[in-house]
This record gives C-alpha cells, sequence and structure tokens, in this order.
C-alpha cells in the first residue's frame, strides 16, 4: 500500500484529489443511479416540503410548493408507471393491448416494472458496496480496522445474509410502494370513485368507462360462492391482481406494498426511538450508577410488570379520540406506545454490556484526562453498546411488526383507510377455507416471513459483532427463530 | 542519573521553593454495608516540582487509592473523609465540584495507568486519542492538534510517529503503548504525573526504558512524578524520596539513598530483604510472613505488629505515628515504636500515645 507510506497525513478530500479516478468511477455510477429515479426524488421531497409548510401553516410558501410539485411531476423518472403502465384495455380481446407498456399484456408490463424496480435497488446495494470497498482499496489508511471483521463476518453469515436480503427487498417493497402496485393508493384504494377505469366491453364491443369503486365491487373476493379473483389473474375489467384482491374487490398487491409502508415505518421508528432511550439510559446508568441506577430499575421495572397486550389495547383506546391518534391514522400512537413499552427490554439488554465498559481502564483514563461524562459516555462507551443494541433492536423490530399486525387485526391498531397487513388477514378470515383464501394467508405468510427474516438479520449481527457468541447456525436459528412476538 | 542529581546533591536535601503538591492527613474510606475499608489512613506528604516521589507497598497498601484520591477519582461508595487537605499550588482541591475537578484532572495532575492496553481505547486510532486529550487541554484541533500530537510520539521516543499515529493500540507493542499512554497524559500539559506501576505489566528491559523515558521527560518539563510501585528495584532507579506505604498508612519516609542504606522500619527492612539478590548466599528469599490486613477501624494499635519479628507488648496498644528516626534525623521519619531510636523505650512509647491521642482528637 504506497499510501500508507506517504508522510503526512491527509484528509480524505485529498486523498481523492490525489488519486481521482477510483472515486471519480464511482460517483459517475451514483450520479446515473440517481437520474433515473431524479424524478421521484424530486417529488418525495416537494411532498416533505409540503409536510412541513402545512403542519407549520407558511401559507406564503404553499403557492409556490404547490408549482414546484407540478413540475417535479413532469421531471421523468425511469421506473414509474407512467413509464411503463400496465393499464390498458384489449381491443376485440386479441392482439396488442391499448395503454400499456409497449402493448404487452398488463400482467408482463407490471411484472418487469417489479423486476426493474428490484434491479434497480440491488444495483445501488451493489454500488454502494462497491464504493466501500473502493474507499477500502484506495482512500483508507489503515489496511485493516476492526470494523472489517464484522462486516466480513457478517457477509458469510448464511442465515444472516438470508434475513438481510429480506429485509432489504421488505424495504424496497415500502420504499418503492407508489410504483410496485397495480395501480397507485388513492386510485385503487383510498379515492376509488375519483377514477375511471377504460376496459374492452365485450358485449359491446366497444371500449367503456366505470368509475374505479364500481369496478372494486365487480372485482370482490368473497369465496366459492360469490365472486372470486385469485392469485395472479385479471378482473373483468381487464386490471391485473398478481394476489388476488381483497373482500372489498381492491387490489391485494397495492394493499401489501403500502402495508410495508406502514409496519417499517413503524417498526423503525419506534425501534430507533427505544433504542436510542435505551442507549442513553444505560451509559447514564453503567456511568453514574447509584441513586441514577435504582430510578431507571425501578421505573423500567414498573413498564415491565405491566400486562403487555392489556397495556397496548388500553392506551389504543385511551388514546382512541384524540388528535395523536389521527395522525397517519393512528401510526403515531402506536410509535409512541411501542416505544414506552419497548425500551425498559432494550435497556435491560445492554445494561450488563454498559456495566461492564463503564469498569474498563480507558473509561478511567479518560476520566483521569479530564474528560467530560457525555463525551465519556458517547465517545468511549456507546460505541460498545450499539452493537448490541443493532442486534436487540432488529429481534424486537419483528415483534413490533407483529404486534402492530396483531392490534390491527383486533380493529385497534391502524384506522382505515391506510393499509396494514393485519387488517387484510381479519378481512379475509371468513374466507380461509374457500377459494378466496389468498386474502389471510399471504399477509400472514409475509408478516412471518419479514418476522424470520428480521431475526436472522439479527442473529447475524450478533454473531458478525460478537463472533464468541456463536454457537453454531443451527442452533441459534431454532433458538430465535420462534421469539420476538409482542 | 544526571536528573537526581539536578533534583538534590546526593545529601538527602529537599529542592528549595513551594511543594507543587501538599498532601496533608488524606483520609479515603470504603463504607459497604459489611464494613468500612479505611483504604487510606491519614497519609501526608508533599512533592516538589521536578522531584519522583516514590510510594512504595505490597498489594492492599493503599497506594492505588492515594493515587485516585488526588485525581478526586473516588468512585462511591469510598469518599475521601472530612478533615483532609489536597493543595495544588496551594489551592485546596478536596472541596472542588466535580466540573472544577474536571479542570485539575489532566491539566495540573495527569495519570498514566498500569496496562497500557486497557487503558487505550481499542477502537480509536492513537492519534485520535492523543487529540482527544490536546482538544480538551490546549484547545487545539484539526492539523494543529495533529502536527502537536505527532511531536509528542515523537518525545516520548515512538519512531516514524506520523505514520504510527494513525494506528490502532493492538498494532503497538507493549512498551510502544505505555510510551503512548505517556504521550497522552502529556498532551494535557500537566504539573504533576501520577504514574500507576507504569512498568508493571512490561518485561524488563522495556521497564528500564520506560524509566530513563520518564526521568527525560521531567528533565525536561520540569515534571513532579509520583511513582507508586511495589517494586523496590524501580524505586532505587528512579526515585527522589520514597514513602512506604502499610496497610493505609505511610509508615517510613526518607530520601532514597537514606532508605536504602539504613531502612528503619522494621517493615521496610523485610522489604529490602525480600527482594531477590540482595542475598546471594541464601538458599531461599526471604519473606514477609502473612498478609496485608484490612484496615476497618481506626488503629488503636500498630497494623504491622501481628508481622512484625521485632514487635513487644506494647505494638498492640499504641499506635504508632510518624517521628524522627532520631532526634536530630530531620528528613527520615519512621512510623514503629522503636523510634525516635536515641530515646528511652517508654519515652518513646510515650510520645507516640500523646501523638496519637492528638491527632485522634483533631480527626473527632
Amino acid at each position: 500500500m504506497s499510501d500508507t507510506l506517504t508522510i503526512e497525513e491527509q484528509s480524505l478530500r485529498q486523498r481523492v484529489e490525489t488519486n481521482p479516478t477510483p472515486a471519480m468511477l464511482w460517483f459517475v455510477g451514483v450520479l446515473i443511479l440517481t437520474l433515473l429515479e431524479f424524478g421521484a426524488l424530486l417529488q418525495v421531497l416537494v411532498q416533505l416540503l409540503n409536510i412541513v409548510v402545512t403542519a407549520l401553516q407558511l401559507h406564503f410558501a404553499a403557492g409556490g410548493l404547490t408549482a414546484a410539485g407540478k413540475m417535479a411531476a413532469d421531471v421523468p423518472t425511469f421506473l414509474s408507471r407512467k413509464v411503463i403502465s400496465n393499464q390498458g384495455y384489449q381491443p376485440g380481446g386479441t392482439g396488442p393491448w391499448t395503454g400499456t407498456f409497449m402493448g404487452i399484456e398488463p400482467k408482463w408490463a407490471w411484472f418487469l416494472r417489479v423486476v426493474l424496480i428490484y434491479g434497480y435497488a440491488f444495483a445501488w446495494l451493489g454500488w454502494v458496496w462497491y464504493g466501500y470497498l473502493t474507499f477500502r482499496r484506495h482512500y483508507r489508511y489503515a489496511d485493516w480496522t476492526p470494523r472489517d471483521d464484522v462486516v466480513d463476518r457478517l457477509r458469510h453469515h448464511r442465515w444472516g445474509m438470508f434475513g438481510f436480503v429480506v429485509v432489504f427487498m421488505f424495504v424496497v417493497m415500502a420504499v418503492f410502494a407508489p410504483a410496485l402496485g397495480t395501480a397507485t393508493l388513492d386510485q385503487n384504494i383510498l379515492h376509488p370513485y375519483d377514477y375511471n377505469v377504460h376496459y374492452w366491453d365485450a358485449s359491446t364491443g366497444q371500449v367503456a368507462s366505470v368509475p374505479v369503486g364500481i369496478a372494486n365491487i365487480k372485482s370482490k373476493s368473497q369465496g366459492a360462492g360469490g365472486n372470486n379473483v385469485g392469485l395472479w389473474s385479471y378482473d373483468d375489467f381487464g386490471r391485473f391482481h398478481p394476489f388476488g384482491t381483497l373482500v372489498s374487490g381492491k387490489d391485494l398487491f397495492t394493499f401489501i406494498a403500502h402495508g410495508a409502508r406502514i409496519s417499517l415505518l413503524i417498526g423503525v421508528t419506534s425501534m430507533g426511538l427505544a433504542a436510542f432511550l435505551a442507549i442513553t439510559m444505560a451509559t447514564l446508568t453503567a456511568y453514574y450508577k447509584g441513586l441514577v441506577d435504582l430510578f431507571i430499575v425501578v421505573t423500567s421495572d414498573s413498564v415491565q410488570a405491566l400486562p403487555l397486550i392489556m397495556i397496548l389495547i388500553l392506551m389504543v383506546v385511551i388514546f382512541s379520540n384524540t388528535w395523536i391518534a389521527d395522525v397517519y391514522n393512528g401510526a403515531l400512537l402506536l410509535i409512541i406506545i411501542f416505544t414506552i413499552i419497548y425500551w425498559p427490554y432494550l435497556w435491560r439488554a445492554v445494561r450488563g454490556p454498559a456495566l461492564q465498559i463503564s469498569e474498563e481502564e480507558w473509561i478511567d483514563a479518560a476520566k483521569s484526562f479530564g474528560q467530560r461524562p457525555r463525551a465519556i459516555m458517547r465517545k468511549h462507551m456507546s460505541p460498545y453498546i450499539i452493537g448490541y443494541m443493532l442486534v436487540y433492536a432488529s429481534l424486537s423490530l419483528g415483534g413490533v411488526i407483529i404486534a402492530t399486525a396483531g392490534l390491527t387485526f383486533l380493529g385497534l391498531g391502524i384506522n382505515p383507510p391506510t393499509p396494514e397487513w393485519g387488517r387484510a388477514i381479519n378481512a379475509g378470515q371468513p374466507y380461509v377455507a374457500t377459494a378466496s383464501w389468498h386474502i389471510s394467508l399471504i399477509p400472514g405468510l409475509l408478516i412471518t416471513l419479514v418476522v424470520t427474516a428480521f431475526n436472522a438479520l439479527g442473529d447475524g449481527i450478533r454473531d458478525a459483532v460478537d463472533p464468541q457468541s456463536e454457537t453454531g447456525e443451527a442452533e441459534a436459528t431454532a433458538a430465535t427463530a420462534g421469539g420476538g412476538g409482542a | 542519573m544526571s536528573v537526581e542529581a539536578a533534583v538534590d546533591d546526593g545529601n538527602g536535601q529537599r529542592p528549595a521553593g513551594r511543594p507543587i503538591l501538599e498532601v496533608e492527613n488524606l483520609r479515603t474510606t470504603f463504607y459497604t454495608r459489611r464494613e468500612t475499608v479505611r483504604a487510606v489512613d491519614g497519609v501526608s506528604f508533599d512533592v516538589y516540582p521536578g522531584e519522583t516521589v516514590g510510594l512504595v507497598g505490597e498489594s492492599g497498601a493503599g497506594k492505588s487509592v492515594t493515587a485516585r484520591s488526588l485525581m478526586g477519582l473516588v468512585d462511591a461508595p469510598g469518599r475521601i473523609e472530612a478533615g483532609s487537605s489536597i493543595r495544588f499550588n496551594g489551592r485546596e482541591l478536596t472541596n472542588l465540584t466535580e466540573q472544577a475537578w474536571r479542570q485539575v484532572r489532566g491539566g495540573a495532575i495527569a495519570m498514566v495507568f498500569q496496562d497500557p492496553l486497557s487503558s487505550l481505547n481499542p477502537v480509536y486510532t492513537i492519534g485520535n486519542q492523543i487529540r482527544e486529550a490536546l482538544r480538551l487541554h490546549q484547545g487545539l484541533e484539526g492539523s494543529a492538534a495533529r502536527e502537536e500530537a505527532i511531536s509528542l510520539l515523537e518525545a516520548v521516543g515512538i519512531p516514524d510517529a506520523s505514520r504510527r499515529i494513525r494506528e490502532y493500540p493492538h498494532q503497538f507493542s507493549g512498551g510502544m503503548r505505555q510510551r503512548a499512554v505517556i504521550a497522552m497524559a502529556l498532551a494535557c500539559d500537566p504539573e504533576v504525573l501520577i504514574a500507576d506501576e507504569p512498568t508493571t505489566a512490561l518485561d524488563v528491559t522495556i521497564q528500564a526504558q520506560i524509566l530513563d523515558l520518564l526521568q527525560e521527560i521531567q528533565a525536561d518539563r520540569d515534571l513532579a512524578i509520583i511513582f507508586i510501585t511495589h517494586d523496590m528495584g524501580v524505586i532505587a532507579e528512579i526515585c527522589d524520596r520514597v514513602h512506604v506505604m502499610y496497610a493505609g498508612e505511610i509508615v517510613e519516609t526518607a530520601q532514597v539513598e537514606a532508605m536504602f542504606d539504613d531502612p528503619k522500619h522494621p517493615y521496610t527492612q523485610g522489604l529490602l530483604e525480600s527482594i531477590p539478590g540482595r542475598h546471594p548466599d541464601a538458599d531461599r528469599l526471604l519473606t514477609i510472613e502473612g498478609e496485608v490486613p484490612t484496615p476497618t477501624e481506626a488503629p488503636t494499635y500498630c497494623r504491622f505488629a501481628p508481622r512484625c519479628s521485632k514487635a513487644f507488648e506494647a505494638c498492640d496498644t499504641v499506635h504508632p505515628v510518624l517521628v524522627p528516626v532520631t532526634d536530630d534525623a530531620t528528613d527520615h521519619e519512621a512510623a514503629c515504636l522503636l523510634y525516635p531510636e536515641d530515646d528511652i523505650r517508654e519515652d518513646a512509647i510515650d510520645r507516640h500515645r500523646r501523638a496519637a491521642a492528638a491527632s485522634e482528637d483533631t480527626d473527632e
């Protein structure tokens, strides 16, 4: 490594300037990948700004934003339903379709879009990994750091990588939900009577138009006796339903894709907040010990002593008529509740490691040269806990997803019309033994898969962070696959 | 030994001027549910600029707790008792707030720990950790901090410092690590350096190098060093003045030559006897039987008496205090009923009894 022999230490920027080729190559790749989805990126930005403007009631900015939103909508986005459309009709019942991408069948148009989106996401993943390798090879001084081993162990942990891939696909589903669905959320689920769908009416032999709401009613999945639009099939209006339709006739795949969004939002936000609380508390209690420790032990014991399900239900009911419950159809309320309920578990899990770290001599050394307590906690203690926290948070995240689905199943969690997997399971319950079995089964299987994947990822991270804990992959699998539920 | 010569002329003279650190009647007690442990029980000593003061004793003698007390780092359930006094440059430290202590730590008094590997955080580079201290105490950031860190590493004799500053603690050998830890302490620009067994974890050749390094640094910066060890050999090598600790108390104090030439306290004599190689003809090493007791109550007797070959009846009833070993000795004191040597035994015992009673009164 020639660059480790240079005498003067340079900033990363200087290092890139001395040897710009690999970095430039990487940035060109990033640029291309970004440009492909630039329109979507702009729209997301405008939407986020819009939320801020609405929240702060900045009326003067609203007009400008609306204009910006229109402009953003015109910026081309490669992987959008506009470019690869799956909605159209087939004049005469045979031959090429009108309105779909290159006239191909809607199912193949939709399938192509899904494949391209996942390809795009995996290209990003690969490119980020390539960027990390480039940094390691060309710009980092150290040949090796302790983190390299963690990353390598995780890469070769097959069960962990299974979890990682499934979690990644779940995240992609949530992020790209608007483009993945066979129809938009607004058109198919939220406001079906505001949109029309054009279809080929075979009886009259011409193209007819009907509100989406009416089309939905005629596409219901209600078991053997009634209507059923099952897996991988079209309804009477030329609309393709990869997972079939719901009892209400809405598209199950669109429902699930958007449901992934809210599950992920609730899971990640509440676990992020709980993990932050837990790390703060753990470093505080480990550093100061004594009364602070006792106080937090008592607090967390009190929280843990409460029966979980009962508290969940009680709190949802108590807050059901307040403004908190209205934000994002109850998601904010669930986030708050899960944060409050889960931090003691996470804190308990890292309290031991934190206490252990607090006895290390480098903590003493840092104190002995007058480092501030907060800096000691942040710099010298928390890096050792964050690894554990990743493990426990990803293991608990599965539990949060199950709990959210469970509450919604009972009609308590996320209120309609926002899609949530639990509601689909509940709706499909009467039809489990009929032709419409897909309504319950598919979301149920997906929840199981996602939660298992989060557990697997947690196992992988644990074995990567702390190789001594590795007791053989098979054993670890058996031990944790069942856990994590609320 | 040029440094020592500069500090004292070999006649047992203390350097002139004010002491930079004055410790008076330091008592640090740990209150546990079962017992109270008087880990440090009435220790007094001074440290002058440019001087190396040794604290020597067996494990459990209270050396490290003394060091931690000087840094204000006594953790609960321990605390420094009222009546103790630690003055740095005339400023009382025992009543400082935690915030004021942080200024003292590092900036005034810095510490080098026993195990250089565990006192460095393994996830940060050496440079990162030295820069942390530089930012806190000298306000240096960015490239200025880096330059200073490199020059500090060079000052402690680490070759190729500009490269090694980017390496992690595990990439350093034991001796290099201890040098890096010393550089970290120096980054705070302290006036007193407490070295808590800095050579114990190192092998002998490296020990000598580190001792030489400490002496060089001391000469360069006029640093006062408090050197804590159980190794009498190291004491002889580096110290100007020695305090022998036993069960939380100082039992003998003298300039280093006097201590080695003519140890007075039976415990010091025992310690010196038990240095390997001092009696080449002996079949086996001489030892002091027994262990250091845990001091749990105010002493009414000599804590060394149970292990002392010279103990007599009064040792069980009178607590000895530090007295000059002879009536005209100014700089050699021992806490033993045998001294002052010139006095008649009964007078000496009486003197100890009265002094102990007097200090008891002031304590209460």
